[in-house]
């Protein structure tokens, strides 16, 4: 809590409960009724914009999970991404399954088993290290999954049928709306729980200090692999869920510029935060779009019409920039400075006497 | 000590970290020209912090100077960056990291830059060959890494590269760290022989009491922030509480602890009373 | 290995030195990846470009001019984004890098337009093909770059072991702190390691588009060198030139004898292996990721 900001808890189940104050339950409230009417007012392209966030946010807690809590550096989420969505797209085309929720688990049970081997690395090295031996083991992937598809014939990629729960296809974009938001808030959910519990706690003080962390009893080698295991099958389940939803597989786009796509959804974010890789997946997943709106929202002269595609490229990149000038450690951050700066006003700051 | 116009003046310094916990409050010190001053203090008394604002190293620390300033020659300080506070003849030797560790030692010494003459008036060479006449381990180990220096060689090699900057004004933090009490003492009478030879104005910081008021003109006692005791070396060797808490000199040496504890609160009074 | 496929992993190896150069430079000086250096590489190829169209004739001197523009402007990069950032999380500015990256792209395919193009024959100079001794052909642009190359890494060297400034910039990356406490004023030796680093880059994004071709994509190419100084210790030279040299060599028996798929993956092969044999690179010193 700020310095100064009179919030006192009055029983241990308000102060270990995560909605802790009022506002944050009427807040939570709100924003559930319009997540959950928003596919009756929003138009069918912005269902579609938020069903990509939804896939986004999943991925970027997985990987908020590995660098943000465990500390562990990884650059590897494109290739375990490609494995989930090539182990979805084998399922179907080699072994006919097309149930939905089973090649889901398929997937994430390749993706924990990828996260097994990617994590070996970790035992070992640290830091800019372990981010190489990661970006090496993606790139096996990557290669691996480009020899299939070579191997298939399909140049344009393998194409995947519409999810389906028994008799229920998901087919428009709203049915998938509410497919993806339950999942994307079930992942969420298992992750703040994750990182209340004694695992989640085990993962920061090996991010702060492992040595430290190990002496005081935490077994190192458990807890960081089962952080490379926890994200590698999270992100392998969203590459699943992002080749039934986009439909078909293709290996040019998992690329290592996918990698730094969600890297930059969770530092963007917050590292450390479940609601800042929320928010970061929403930002950086609709921020083309939104740069997109704000360019046509105005009457643009012929001649720049042609360098419409350049100037958003590059008023993305400004705001990136711009963003971490601004503020290092993510939205969120920069969130608890607007508030500690409101809490503390009119006075800039609060002086704890030393003595 | 009156007459001369000081070196350096401290004035009611007051130093702010993450704009909320006050470090060092109403602090002034003055080092007047060719002095040599001491201040002595526990760990956390805000010996560091002073040191920091006058060498211009706040701003890396998320600080600020909230009060008070700081006069070198007249001029305010306050603002200045690290090489420049360096150029006008301030060359600070830090408690840690006082060497290059990928660098030779001669190359520690190139790499300090010449600034000024303060240093008696001579050029660069004359006095690197007088530093090695000072140090010679120096010359004998110049083209070896600094990882395989002892620590009392480090801390020669961190004190010639900081003369190397010519400067008028030596500011020394902690110098006695993890240094046996033999070396140290060699090293005492090596500064002193410098200090001699060039005329330097000397601000002497360490925990390690009986050497500043062996070595200082005058002295300042920090504690908590704040200077609470200052004067010549034997009005500080004379004062019971000096001798008690920081020269470990008790009168009474099985006393038990209740009545240490009264004293703590007695002097307590005494410093604030 | 005949002596014309030695020839071309020679060749290889210089753009994969000079890129990787840009890369140590910069991390010496910053402890980031520069995710932008592939994209100074390619503008100061069409520095040289623009140059050359717009009057420049004397080949020696356009190319300096593109060198010296590429420099600034990666000084100008460094004081306006990296400085700000001392003291900020590695992470962020590695991203930022990142986002600049982006930027830069998009206002060279706003500038120059995506097209091809070829700058060698805006300077009407034609890209002969040499002939060496053992039957060895390479183009006039590839010879050049190998001779520079070898001259501007061991002038660097030197530069760096030898020269009064070379010591303090080496002092400014090791330990900045310090080195401001010894009167070194490091944002200057910063820039000019940034500058250095576009230098290196600069000439290698030269050769690759009197060679090839120049358009906004051969950025890439530098991502595609990321694994060589990554394989030699970020922070050696020597080592990166050594890790050239092997990457070079194993891509290209990778694409003649095995398969052509596996050139981009190679290197990455190649990094793995030292990560389980020697993680910290080849020369490189061993060390953590922590702050700026």
């Amino acid at each position: 809590m700020a310095a100064g900001s009179g919030y006192l808890y009055t029983s241990y189940t308000r102060a270990l409960a995560v909605l802790d104050t009022t506002f944050k339950k009427q807040c939570l409230s709100a924003l559930a009724t319009a997540v959950i009417l928003f596919p009756l007012v929003g138009s069918n392209y912005q269902v579609h914009l938020v069903n990509l966030s939804f896939i986004a946010v999943i991925g970027a807690l997985s990987q908020n999970l590995l660098i943000g809590y465990a500390g562990q550096v990884s650059l590897g989420f494109a290739g375990l991404f490609a494995a989930g969505g090539f182990t979805a797209a084998l399922m179907v085309k080699e072994l006919g399954f097309s149930a939905f929720l089973p090649v889901l688990a398929a997937a994430s049970a390749v993706g924990v088993l990828l996260g097994v081997l990617i994590g070996l690395p970790a035992l070992r090295v640290k830091g800019l290290y372990l981010a190489i031996s990661t970006l090496a083991l993606h790139a096996v992937i990557i290669y691996g999954v480009s020899e299939y598809q070579h191997r298939l014939g399909g140049s344009a990629g393998i194409v995947m049928p519409k999810p389906s729960f028994g008799p229920i296809v998901i087919n428009s974009d709203r049915e998938w709306y509410y497919l993806l938001g339950a999942l994307a808030t079930l992942v969420t959910l298992a992750c703040i729980n994750l990182t209340r519990s004694r695992v989640g706690r085990a993962w920061q003080a090996i991010r702060d200090r492992d040595i430290v962390a190990a002496a005081c009893g935490i077994p190192l080698l458990r807890y960081k692999s089962l952080a490379f295991v926890v994200s590698s099958g999270l992100a392998a389940m969203a590459g699943a869920v992002d080749a039934y939803h986009a439909g078909f597989v293709s290996a040019e786009k998992y690329s290592f510029l996918l990698t730094v796509q969600y890297l930059a959804m969770v530092v963007v974010g917050g590292l450390g935060s479940i609601l800042g890789s929320v928010l970061g997946a929403f930002v950086i997943t609709l921020l083309p779009f939104i740069i997109d709106f704000i360019v046509h929202a105005f009457p643009t002269p012929e001649r720049l019409l042609i360098s419409v595609l350049q100037l958003q490229r590059i008023a993305f990149g400004v705001v990136i920039v711009c963003m971490f000038l601004l503020e290092p450690r993510g939205l969120v951050a920069l969130w608890e400075r607007v508030k500690t700066f409101f809490q503390l006003w009119p006075f800039k700051f609060v002086v704890a006497r030393v003595r | 000590m009156p007459g001369m116009d000081p070196l350096l003046r401290v004035h009611n310094l007051e130093v702010t970290y993450h704009r909320r916990l006050v470090a060092i409050r109403n602090v002034s010190v003055v080092v007047p020209e060719g002095a040599v001053v001491g201040i002595i203090g526990v760990n956390g008394a805000g010996k560091t912090t002073l040191l920091r604002a006058i060498s211009g190293f706040l701003p890396g620390e998320d600080a600020q100077i909230t009060e008070g300033d700081i006069l070198y020659r007249g001029r305010s300080i306050k603002g200045l960056q690290p090489h420049e506070t360096c150029s006008l003849g301030i060359a600070l030797v830090p408690e840690r990291d006082k060497v290059f560790p990928t660098l030779t030692v001669e190359e520690n010494l190139e790499a300090a830059r010449w600034r000024g003459n303060g240093s008696g008036g001579g050029s660069r060479e004359a006095l690197l060959q007088r530093l090695f006449d000072w140090f010679p381990v120096l010359k004998e180990r110049r083209r070896q890494l600094t990882g395989y220096l002892s620590g009392g060689e480090r801390q020669m090699l961190a004190i010639a590269m900081a003369l190397l900057n010519g400067p008028s004004l030596l500011l020394i933090d902690e110098m006695s760290l993890g240094l046996a009490p033999s070396v140290l003492a060699d090293l005492e009478e090596r500064l002193r022989a410098i200090r001699d030879e060039l005329g330097l104005t000397v601000l002497l910081v360490d925990q390690f009491a009986a050497m500043v008021i062996r070595m200082s003109d005058y002295c300042y006692v920090m504690e908590n922030g704040g200077v609470v005791f200052d004067g010549p070396p034997e009005r500080l060797l004379a004062h019971e509480d000096v001798r008690e808490f920081y020269l470990g000199m008790s009168d009474s040496s099985q006393a038990a602890k209740s009545y240490r504890e009264v004293k703590q609160y007695r002097r307590r009074r005494r410093w604030y009373g | 290995m005949d002596a014309q496929l030695a020839a071309q992993v020679v060749v290889l190896a210089s753009f994969y030195s000079l890129v990787g150069t840009g890369y140590v430079l910069v991390y010496r000086a910053s402890r980031v990846l520069n995710f932008a250096n592939g994209e100074l590489m390619m503008l100061a190829a069409y520095f040289f470009f623009s140059l050359a169209v717009l009057g420049q004739r004397l080949l020696p001197l356009t190319v300096l001019m593109a060198l010296v523009l590429a420099a600034v402007l990666a000084a100008v990069i460094y004081l306006a984004t990296v400085r700000p950032m001392t003291g900020y999380p590695v992470f962020s500015v590695v991203l930022m890098t990142v986002g600049l990256a982006i930027v830069l792209r998009g206002i060279a395919e706003l500038v120059w337009r995506a097209q091809a193009r070829y700058p060698l024959e805006a300077l009407h100079l034609p890209n002969r093909p040499l002939t060496l001794p053992a039957g060895v052909t390479i183009t006039a642009v590839e010879a050049a770059e190998v001779g520079a190359a070898i001259a501007f890494i061991g002038g660097i060297l030197a530069f760096l072991r030898l020269a009064g400034i070379g010591v303090q910039m080496r002092a400014a990356a090791d330990h900045p702190v310090l080195a401001s406490q010894r009167g070194i004023n490091i944002h200057l030796a910063f820039a000019l390691s940034w500058g250095l680093a576009a230098v290196a880059a600069g000439i290698a994004g030269l050769a690759f588009a009197a060679n090839v071709r120049l358009e906004p994509n051969i950025a890439e190419q530098g991502l595609r060198a990321l694994a060589v100084p990554l394989a030699g210790g970020l922070t050696s030279i020597p080592g990166t030139v050594i890790a050239a040299l092997i990457v070079a060599a194993s891509e290209n028996l990778a694409v003649r004898y095995a398969d052509p798929l596996l050139a981009g993956v190679v290197p990455y092969f190649v990094i793995l292996a030292f990560i389980v044999l020697r993680p910290w690179g080849l020369l490189g010193e061993k060390e953590e990721l922590e702050r700026v």
